[in-house]
């Protein structure tokens, strides 16, 4: 074993002090909120809960508030990812494949929100929906968080129409099909797979979009993450919001999982100007 | 798209197109253009106490006059730049490995360095107050050796400053890694065999090719930060605070838009450089 040792590369130093630095920054303080979230007795100075137990999981689910925040934040993630959707999908279909004018043009202008800082930007809105009673409103929140979605639901699946194979659509049309039947058959299923993680995006993004709930929402409009801000803010029972943490976490896990092999890829990059 | 002639598209076709992208394209222009120019000639015409709203620059004078509204730029400046300092002297080092270690050691310190972007803003606030805060865990594990507690950075001006940084890692690297695919390995060992030290080697031949993707963090971070609200509001002091709780208080508990709309006009002034240069460089890459 000692010869094999010696005879391999030097050790990656630099990696393992990076691994460690990291392992303990990010790693520690989940695993930190995970075991609050699961100690029905924690009191200083212990290092550990002095009880387990999933006292906290019951009581915070039988709250109505986080049932109520719940149901507000599904119900808004899926309004605005299906309203997306129904326009964003045909825009970035003719952005793709159709001749019109200006169309580079209003294709980068979906970059303007992006060279201001977004709560500046937030502000502003909000004083045009003063104005317009959509304050404190549901629709106020979904259209703030609507426009939110707009850059990368079209950015994406204008990437994924061009990524489609024209000769098959073209073989398709010879051999006489229809262009309504050349599209749902050819041209979707291959543009599909991104397309779907861009509505997964869309999805998560929103139900985690904290800023524009809480300027034009608050105090009728109450979700997940506005929940969680007021939790920490006022309640004295700590168990309580790293529960919430928890089940606030999952939708994140699940894009985790979905997203990954995008999010590594060097395109993810070039997305945000590298 | 050259093969066709652009003749061939009949202009139906062509309004059809427009047509499809009529609704995203409408709904961006007034919730986004239509908003700033609203806002800033808001700031720009103070309503009198007539009604009337002649031009003037009343609102940003009271703002730079204002001793609490300076120490709130200043705040968020000093935060931007510290966060931006620590987030380079960390990210640097860390896409210069990621570019040149390979095997399962790298792919555990990627995943680890991309970990914070799958955290919501709001749950980390939450575990750096469990961990930082009083009678955090940094506390409990001081105490358990006979150590005395941290200060805990917790409502001063570096809370906001540790939450943005570890927020702001992932991208971060992966613009920084993305820019060093331009340093070829050839260019690496080539001056590695003319016996370049490391640091030589660094100042020479990967610097010179990183300054654009340097760039673009610090535009990008510069727009993110100046526009945060969560983690500075969660973890901030109350006074002074950052531009983001700044407006969104000035805003709904004090009732005053147009000085809302003001200090929000200062902070895109105070970000245009850095939002036009960031566009620029999203824009070119999407043209290639």
């Amino acid at each position: 074993m000692a010869t094999i040792a010696v005879a391999k590369p030097r050790r990656d130093w630099v990696g393992i002090v990076f691994a460690l630095v990291l392992t303990v920054v990010i790693v520690v303080p989940m695993l930190v909120v995970v075991t609050w979230s699961v100690s029905n007795v924690w009191r200083f100075p212990s290092v550990l809960p002095q009880e387990f137990g999933f006292k906290f999981w019951q009581m915070t689910l039988a709250r109505s508030d986080v049932w109520s925040a719940l149901t507000m934040s599904l119900s808004l993630s899926a309004v605005v990812t299906a309203l997306s959707a129904l326009i964003c999908l045909p825009a970035a279909y003719a952005f793709a494949r159709m001749e019109f004018p200006a169309r580079t043009l209003l294709f980068f202008s979906f970059l303007a929100g992006q060279a201001f800082p977004k709560f500046g930007l937030l502000v502003a809105i909000a004083a045009i929906f003063l104005q317009l009673n959509l304050i404190a409103t549901f629709w106020g929140v979904v259209l703030i968080q609507l426009v939110g979605t707009l850059l990368f639901m079209i950015w994406i699946p204008v990437a994924a129409f061009q990524a489609v194979d024209r000769r098959m659509e073209e073989a398709a049309r010879d051999a006489g099909a229809k262009p309504l039947r050349v599209f749902w058959s050819i041209t979707l299923p291959q543009a599909a797979p991104t397309i779907g993680a861009a509505v997964l995006l869309s999805f998560v993004g929103t139900f985690y979009e904290t800023e524009g709930a809480w300027l034009i929402g608050a105090p009728q409009i109450r979700t997940m993450p506005v929940l969680m801000i007021s939790f920490i803010n006022n309640q004295p029972v700590i168990q309580y919001a790293a529960v919430l943490s928890v089940l606030l976490w999952i939708p994140s896990l699940i894009a985790l999982v979905f997203t990954r092999r995008v999010v590594n890829s060097g395109s993810f990059a070039r997305g945000f100007g590298a | 798209m050259t093969a066709r002639p652009v003749s061939w598209v009949q202009p139906s076709r062509r309004l059809t197109g427009l047509l499809l992208v009529a609704v995203p394209v409408l709904l961006f222009a007034w919730m986004t253009i239509w908003p700033i120019l609203s806002g800033l000639t808001t700031a720009l015409t103070p309503q009198q106490a007539d009604g009337s709203r002649p031009l003037s620059f009343d609102n940003f004078v009271t703002f730079f006059s204002d001793p609490y509204s300076l120490a709130n730029l200043g705040i968020t400046l000093w935060t931007c730049l510290i966060t931006l300092g620590l987030l380079l002297v960390i990210c640097i080092p860390l896409a210069l490995y990621l570019r040149f270690a390979q095997g399962r050691l790298a792919t555990y310190v990627q995943t680890m360095a991309m970990f914070p972007m799958f955290v919501p803003s709001i749950i980390l606030a939450f575990a750096f107050i469990r961990v930082l805060g009083p009678n955090g865990m940094a506390d409990l594990l001081l105490n358990a050796v006979g150590l005395p507690k941290i200060r805990s950075p917790y409502l001063t001006p570096w809370g906001p400053v540790i939450g943005l940084v570890w927020d702001n890692i992932p991208l971060t690297v992966l613009i920084l890694v993305s820019g060093l695919g331009a340093v070829s390995n050839q260019a690496v060992e080539a001056a590695r065999d003319v016996g370049a030290k490391p640091l030589a080697l660094f100042w020479h031949i990967i610097l010179p090719r990183m300054w654009t993707s340097v760039a673009v963090v610090v535009s990008f971070t510069m727009l993110g930060l100046f526009a945060s609200f969560t983690l500075p509001y969660v973890l901030g002091p109350a006074s002074p605070e950052m531009m983001g709780p700044f407006m969104q208080r000035t805003f709904r508990d004090l009732r005053n838009p147009e000085m809302a709309l003001t200090q929000a006009t200062i902070t895109m002034v105070f970000c245009i450089a850095f939002g036009l240069f960031y566009v620029r460089a999203v824009a070119r890459n999407r043209g290639n």
